[in-house]
């Protein structure tokens, strides 16, 4: 899973529409896949740091709790309904938003096309 | 370079008192169809039926913006109202531009809170149509998401909007088409897009008239695309289901604006389904 959100921090710092999008988005978000946590933070758009937890100490701005097999559907080229979208996810019972959702609302296309970065098929968008 | 076959012009009608500016296009001859929007958007997301010599050919297919949408206008005193769509304002725009128009039982297509009051209309005004295509169209649906995020002073509801309802769009939608439609909701008016969402999950009056439909003398057919998270196949089938003779299509690679998001998935469903509307007695004649 870390070498996927690497993945998606190299290809934001290679996509500056996206790093236009997020330049007002400094935030530290968590993935949180099984349990497993993974701390995303960003600056001005980019990835600074990617931090495995646990941690109880890393304040997060929101979160996105799944799995891991709802994550592979949701990068697949054309996931199957419901795994298409992070709030697919929520609605078919694979994800959880947590936190301060009007953050995550604010930045959505950011953050929904950032998480789209590790998609098999760059023809699709998120 | 090309032309389109599309014209538009407006047309002033009263509604609940008040006079309102529509915006409306057209395109073809013969039996009149009226195309209803989404919410938070308008009527481009017709013009690839309306650009479609195969339907147009035997088919008026006439879209209009509802008020405060597109290029219609909001009502004069716009800027001191909250805008909330309600089922009786729709419905009676719906009817006053079919009575401007001077349309003889039209087809009524309507998506999504277009759908939701063609069924309204069907219960209710069932003998001024002759049949009703509503698609993604369902009894009701509570909103999942808070429909004040779409409206405040502090980030732009149209962005927002658009990257919340592209939750509802397939991933087999043309990229070129995805972003047209996102681009309407995008440039939806501050408030509009909350206003039909008030509309849209809060009024639940048509549940129970969804057993008084009468398709035996204007026929539903209701038409849902796999990726509608909002008004998923399930939604669509239960209201199905309550309407004696209704029947059903599941598109399964389209989403929530299929018209517009992928209109060549959309083309064979939106033919299938004209071919299943009756046609008027002043028409056949």
């Amino acid at each position: 899973m870390i070498d996927t959100f690497t993945h998606i921090q190299t290809r934001l710092d290679g996509a500056p529409h996206l790093l236009r999008l997020g330049r007002l988005f400094s935030e530290t978000v968590l993935i949180d896949v099984e349990g497993d946590e993974y701390y995303l933070t960003f600056e001005k758009g980019r990835i600074t740091s990617i931090v495995e937890g646990p941690s109880r100490k890393t304040p997060w701005r929101f979160a996105l709790r799944t799995d891991g097999e709802a994550l592979a559907q949701f990068w697949k080229a054309r996931p199957a309904p419901g795994f298409h979208d992070i709030f697919g996810l929520v609605k078919i019972g694979r994800g959880r938003i947590d936190g301060d959702i009007l953050s995550l609302v604010k930045n959505l296309r950011f953050f929904k096309e950032v998480m789209g970065l590790a998609r098999a098929s760059e023809e699709v968008a998120a | 370079m090309s032309i389109e076959p599309i014209t538009g012009r407006y047309l002033t009608v009263t509604v609940q008192g008040t006079q309102r500016r529509i915006y409306f296009e057209e395109a073809g001859q013969g039996r009149p169809v009226l195309c209803l929007h989404t919410a938070g958007a308008d009527t481009r997301q017709w013009r690839h039926l309306m650009n479609d010599a195969e339907i147009t050919a035997a088919n008026r297919l006439i879209a209009f913006d509802m008020p405060w949408h597109g290029k219609s206008l909001p009502p004069e005193g716009f800027e001191t109202e909250e805008y909330l769509l309600t089922t009786d304002a729709y419905i009676e725009t719906v009817l006053a531009v079919i009575d401007g128009l001077g349309l003889d039982r039209p087809v009524l297509a309507g998506c999504s809170m277009g759908g939701r009051i063609a069924l309204q209309l069907a219960a209710r005004h069932g003998h001024k149509f002759s049949g009703f295509i509503a698609i993604e169209a369902s009894d009701f649906q509570p909103a999942w998401y808070d429909i004040d995020w779409f409206h405040r002073p502090d980030a732009h509801g149209g962005e927002m909007g658009a990257a919340l309802v592209s939750a509802n769009i397939s991933p087999f939608a043309p990229n070129a088409e995805r972003w047209n439609t996102l681009w309407m909701f995008m440039q939806s008016g501050p408030g509009v897009f909350r206003g039909d969402l008030s509309f849209y999950t809060k009024d639940e009056s048509l549940i129970p008239r969804l057993p008084t439909i009468d398709t035996g003398k204007t026929p539903v057919h209701i038409i849902v695309g796999a990726y509608d998270l909002t008004c998923t196949p399930e939604d669509a089938k239960r209201t199905a289901n309550a309407i004696p003779g209704a029947t059903l299509a599941v598109m399964d690679e389209l989403g929530h604006f299929p018209m517009s998001e992928h209109p060549e998935g959309f083309r064979p469903f939106f033919i299938d389904a004209l071919g299943r509307m009756s046609i008027s007695t002043a028409e056949a004649a």
